[in-house]
């Protein structure tokens, strides 16, 4: 049940909790006035990501809910698991409330969905007359390794578009901490009952173990560039093809396994409209003024955001850098995530 | 008048300066009709924009682009290839459209279908929907990368020509197309719009699949049928009023009615208004398609005069025809051709027929109008000496939302079909006949009285 009380509050309660809206709603206002404009999130990105992360939670909340009344019903009185069943507050606006989703989890949220987005939007490029598009032509190579490693990427992209069996597609600790934010405000919703609390933390539980991270689309593009493992001269067309096939997950994990960065890493440089960082990775593969020209028109045709008349005005200085000079300069993103962030705090923090 | 250039390639040559340095007639006359000229920037600035990026990426540029000519919009594909120093531009698939045409059908998924696939270039599945297995019980993961055709056994229609050919050859959209799933043998119609690449070429289909409806026959047509019957009242209100008041407040913004503004906006305002226009025939062409879809449509049957009718309607075109250029021989005072017809829906075609002929008639020609008796039937011509219209075509013109080759602006593609459906529900018919680049002559009969 919600915070509805039975006594109706006090008329100077009210105004207190009036006067709290107010000044939180100015507080947003002014903070939006501020900011940049290339720094506020578009409308169809907010809608976007709170489409998944409304996705994400109903199907957490879904199968947490059903398999805690089943343990419910076996143990308990019946009501209390017909009671937890017929919740109807709405745990995704509970979780939305400012302060309670790990950071994290809203900048996945963010930057799944804006890479998505580009995704979609890519051109075709068409390799040859009648020729089969790479994803496809992997599937059928004679290596056995990287042909099932495509025919997984072409699963799992087809996968994505069942809405049945939609999954949150998060990374296995943002998961974890999703999960149990869905079990607290259910909690929360059932007066904190402690029989619905065990039964809740057990079917969370149940629900973290059977979440298979190696699923994940960035999981399986990341096989398939393992597998595929393309040498210096090999990168520029695997990255241009992948490109020309609209497999934006397989151009980042390409990238990626060729620069040493993990996948998130990787993508938030592909993602950005205007990362000098993107140019400096494929000057550190040492692709040449072409490939990199390539590349960046299908990103400028995918991302109105993109700038590329700005681009060609750099173009020369970015293939005047050396491969060693680039790799230098991003030595520092092929640290650890959790140590880059562990680096972030303490360059944050006073000494 | 622009003519069209579907199948040819036009080419152009810039130097490093990105300078115009020699064009194929069409295309240097295109960008003289813009303002520009050899030894300058491309003038269009779609077109400008390709070959700078080729020029200063140093890489081939292609892509889909719109130019604006005087009061039509062409689609073009743009190639643009860095030649030594300079630029070599190529532009295909030339392709004329009034500025202010409806939106192209968009590329989605139809509302009723059941499940989606798609395909690359080569027609290898890169997609199928997982609900397709659950809904006929086959693994949809086992299709992916293999060809088209393992999935769907394609049927021909009754002419014995696939549409998907069809669909490929014309790099246009896929409409029910009959097939089988070979896993089943369930019946289904496949729909698809191509996915095109950069240059225009093909990239793909993305479809859909609808569990065809076998035991049922096309639907009869009867009052329900199509749209509900309080659809067009439903949409005049909603859209005329708010229409006719974007109409006036673009006007008055372009007639500078509250000062001097700069003349970009003046500009843009003119379009506002132009394709508010354009909405509101579209209204009333969608409000006539309802009437006269309607199986109880019946045209009043009035005592009126043929030659009356069409001297009325050259008299309320009198003005634009003169703007072209063109002269309206109407019929003489003398003429007339008394027949059983609904004055106001004859004056409609005869309206629309006139308009089309001026509007495709060459300045300095003229659009003649004769009457004629034929048996039990009077007739009155409208003839042009436009391009005319292919004989393959001939049949099209009278169709649905089909517009050959037009540069109009507005125009629903609804007309002629409005026209046709009138005249025959009236009694008579509309005809044409035509050979390309002779003119076109349609003739409206009514019964004679």
């Amino acid at each position: 049940m919600s915070t509805a009380s039975s006594s109706t509050p006090s008329p100077a309660a009210r105004a207190q909790r009036a006067e709290t809206r107010a000044q939180t709603r100015m507080g947003a206002a002014v903070a939006d006035f501020f900011l940049p404009s290339d720094a506020r999130l578009d409308d169809r990105t907010r809608a976007m990501a709170a489409r998944v992360l409304g996705d994400a939670v109903g199907a957490l909340d879904l199968a947490i809910r059903r398999h805690a009344a089943r343990l419910l019903g076996r143990t308990g009185p019946d009501d209390v698991a017909e009671r937890l069943l017929r919740l109807r507050d709405d745990v995704a606006e509970r979780l939305s409330r400012p302060g309670l989703l790990p950071t994290e989890l809203v900048e996945e949220m963010i930057a799944r969905v804006r890479h998505d987005a580009m995704a979609e939007a890519l051109p075709v490029a068409v390799t040859g007359p009648d020729e089969p598009s790479l994803v496809v032509r992997l599937a059928g190579v004679p290596d056995a390794v990287v042909a099932s490693a495509a025919s997984a990427l072409l699963a799992a992209e087809n996968r994505r578009q069942d809405d049945a069996a939609a999954s949150s597609e998060l990374p296995a600790e943002l998961h974890h901490r999703l999960a149990w934010l869905v079990a607290a405000a259910l909690h929360e919703m059932a007066d904190h009952d402690p029989a619905v609390g065990r039964a809740l933390a057990e079917a969370t539980a149940r629900s973290i173990a059977a979440y298979d991270e190696g699923d994940r689309l960035d999981a399986v593009a990341t096989r398939l560039a393992i597998a595929i493992d393309a040498r210096g001269e090999e990168l520029p067309e695997l990255l241009t093809d992948a490109l020309g096939d609209r497999r934006l997950t397989l151009f980042v994990a390409v990238l990626a396994r060729a620069l040493g960065f993990d996948q998130t890493q990787a993508r938030a440089l592909v993602i950005e409209p205007d990362d000098e960082r993107l140019w400096l990775a494929l000057r550190a593969v040492a692709l040449d003024r072409s490939a990199i020209a390539r590349i960046a028109l299908a990103l400028a045709d995918a991302d109105p955001r993109r700038d590329i008349e700005a681009f060609a005005d750099r173009l020369d200085d970015v293939v005047a850098i050396s491969p060693q000079e680039a790799r230098a300069a991003l030595a520092g993103l092929t640290l650890p995530n959790d140590f880059r962030s562990a680096i972030r705090v303490l360059g944050g923090a006073a000494r | 008048m622009i003519v069209n250039h579907p199948t040819a390639v036009l080419n152009a040559s810039f130097d490093g300066d990105g300078r115009l340095v020699a064009a194929d007639p069409a295309l240097a006359a295109l960008n003289a009709r813009a303002g520009g000229q050899v030894g300058m920037p491309m003038a269009l600035p779609a077109l400008a924009t390709v070959v700078r990026l080729a020029r200063r990426l140093g890489i081939i540029v292609s892509r889909a682009v719109s130019v604006a000519d005087e009061e039509a919009d062409i689609d073009m594909w743009a190639r643009a290839q860095p030649e030594g120093a300079g630029v070599r531009l190529a532009v295909s698939g030339w392709r004329e459209t009034p500025a202010w045409s409806p939106p192209r059908r968009a590329e989605t998924v139809p509302a009723d279908a059941d499940w989606r696939w798609e395909t690359d270039a080569a027609l290898r599945l890169t997609l199928v929907s997982p609900e397709a297995g659950r809904r006929h019980g086959f693994d949809p993961y086992a299709m992916l990368g293999r060809p088209l055709t393992a999935l769907f056994d394609l049927e021909s229609e009754g002419d014995g020509l696939l549409p998907i050919l069809a669909a490929l050859a014309g790099r246009s959209a896929l409409v029910d197309q009959p097939a089988r799933l070979r896993a089943t043998g369930a019946a289904l119609a496949l729909s698809a719009s191509v996915r095109t690449d950069a240059a225009g070429g093909f990239g793909g289909f993305v479809g859909s699949a609808r569990v065809a409806d076998v035991a049922e026959p096309a639907a009869v047509e009867t009052p329900e049928a199509g749209l509900p019957s309080g659809f067009s009242e439903g949409l005049d209100k909603a859209l005329r009023t708010p229409l006719a008041r974007i109409v006036a407040h673009a006007d008055s913004i372009n007639a500078e009615a509250e000062g001097p503004i700069a003349s970009d906006y003046a500009g843009y305002a003119a379009d506002i208004a132009s394709a508010g226009r354009h909405l509101m025939g579209l209204v009333d062409d969608l409000v006539d398609l309802q009437a006269i879809e309607r199986a109880d449509f019946v045209p009043a049957q009035d005592p009126i005069d043929l030659a009356d009718v069409a001297r009325r309607a050259a008299g309320l075109l009198a003005v634009r025809a003169a703007n072209a250029d063109v002269l309206i021989e109407r019929p003489g005072f003398a003429d007339a051709a008394p027949a059983t017809g609904d004055f106001r829906r004859t004056l409609q075609i005869l309206v629309n027929l006139i308009g089309n002929a001026v509007r495709y008639s060459p300045p300095g020609t003229s659009v003649e109008i004769g009457v004629g008796h034929d048996g039990g039937q009077v007739s009155v011509t409208v003839a042009d000496r436009g391009k005319g219209i292919a004989a393959e075509d001939q049949a099209r013109v009278f169709e649905k939302f089909e517009r050959i080759d037009t540069s109009e602006i507005g125009g629903s593609g609804l007309g002629l079909y409005i026209a046709r459906r009138l005249a025959q529900a009236m009694g008579g018919d509309l005809t044409v006949e035509s050979a390309a680049g002779q003119g076109a002559r349609f003739t409206l009969s009514l019964p004679a009285r």
